[in-house]
């Protein structure tokens, strides 16, 4: 639930328009103007691309140290780029491959492409995990 | 017999480096998404884990990483396809796995098992005819 109210203060930033929002646990939203638009934040499917969870993008780091076996003394920012870090691009791709096994995701080929950082990593695998149990749902009411 | 003539097209040659690399990846990829099916073949769950045959597929990878010709690499990847195929539809058996990826790997890298030469002449007679 933390998410939700990560994702709720997000959008206020990013509409002027609104007069108040007030965000409650069954994402229901009130607001002053366009409502219309913003009825579909009612439904829980509402994906909004916020920043990947700090668990997330620690055990991303975890994963990617262990692959280059970094000592403890590298800096380890979620900045960091693989190939700063020692990683050619075979160790990329491992490193994906990992990922993929750990968070039980399947990257695309081009998606495969962008990952130069842990954060891109961190970012990518939110956005999967959550659009899982989207389809799921779908196919299930198919 | 007519099984084992089904896969012998050869897939067009690689125009460049970068294609080959990329097949390399793709490669490494399937390679990478058929483990969990061959620890589950050969019932290895107890003797060694996904991360561990990951990096010994990455390892065989890395010997090769010096080669620069397309077509030499092309050569390699078809040896990988079959090797990979050979291991999945079970045409080995639980002792080549064990022997070939998950025993001790650590003198196996390019160069490996050769004395220091004492004949730099033999060194490069036995690399090519000129020198």
């Amino acid at each position: 639930m933390a998410s939700v109210s990560a994702t709720s203060v997000s959008f206020g930033c990013s509409f002027n328009q609104t007069k108040s929002i007030t965000a409650s646990k069954g994402c229901s939203i009130s607001l002053g103007t366009t409502n219309r638009r913003l009825s579909s934040l009612r439904f829980p499917r509402l994906r909004v691309y916020a920043s990947a969870k700090p668990e997330t993008v620690s055990k991303v780091m975890e994963i990617v140290k262990k692959q280059l076996a970094l000592n403890d003394s590298v800096d380890l920012k979620p900045e960091s780029k693989f190939s700063e870090l020692g990683a050619d691009s075979l160790d990329t791709v491992e490193i994906v491959m990992n990922l993929e096994e750990v968070f039980n995701i399947t990257v695309e080929e081009d998606n495969s492409q962008n990952i130069t950082t842990v954060q891109e990593a961190a970012d990518l695998i939110e956005k999967l995990v959550a659009d899982k149990p989207t389809e799921a749902t779908s196919e299930a009411s198919a | 017999m007519s099984f084992m003539m089904r896969a012998v097209k050869v897939p067009p040659p690689s125009a460049s480096l970068e294609e080959a690399r990329h097949r390399v990846f793709d490669l490494f990829r399937s390679a990478c998404r058929s483990l969990p099916t061959v620890m589950e073949i050969y019932t290895l769950n107890d003797v060694v884990t996904v991360s561990q045959l990951r990096s010994a597929i990455s390892s065989e990878f890395r010997n090769n990483a010096h080669i620069t010709d397309p077509k030499v690499i092309d050569m390699l990847l078809i040896k990988g396809q079959e090797e990979l195929s050979n291991v999945v539809e079970h045409a080995k058996q639980r002792h080549h796995i064990i022997g070939q990826y998950v025993v001790d790997r650590t003198g196996m890298h390019h160069g490996a098992g050769k004395d220091p030469s004492t004949s730099q002449f033999l060194d490069n007679f036995y690399t090519s005819n000129y020198f």
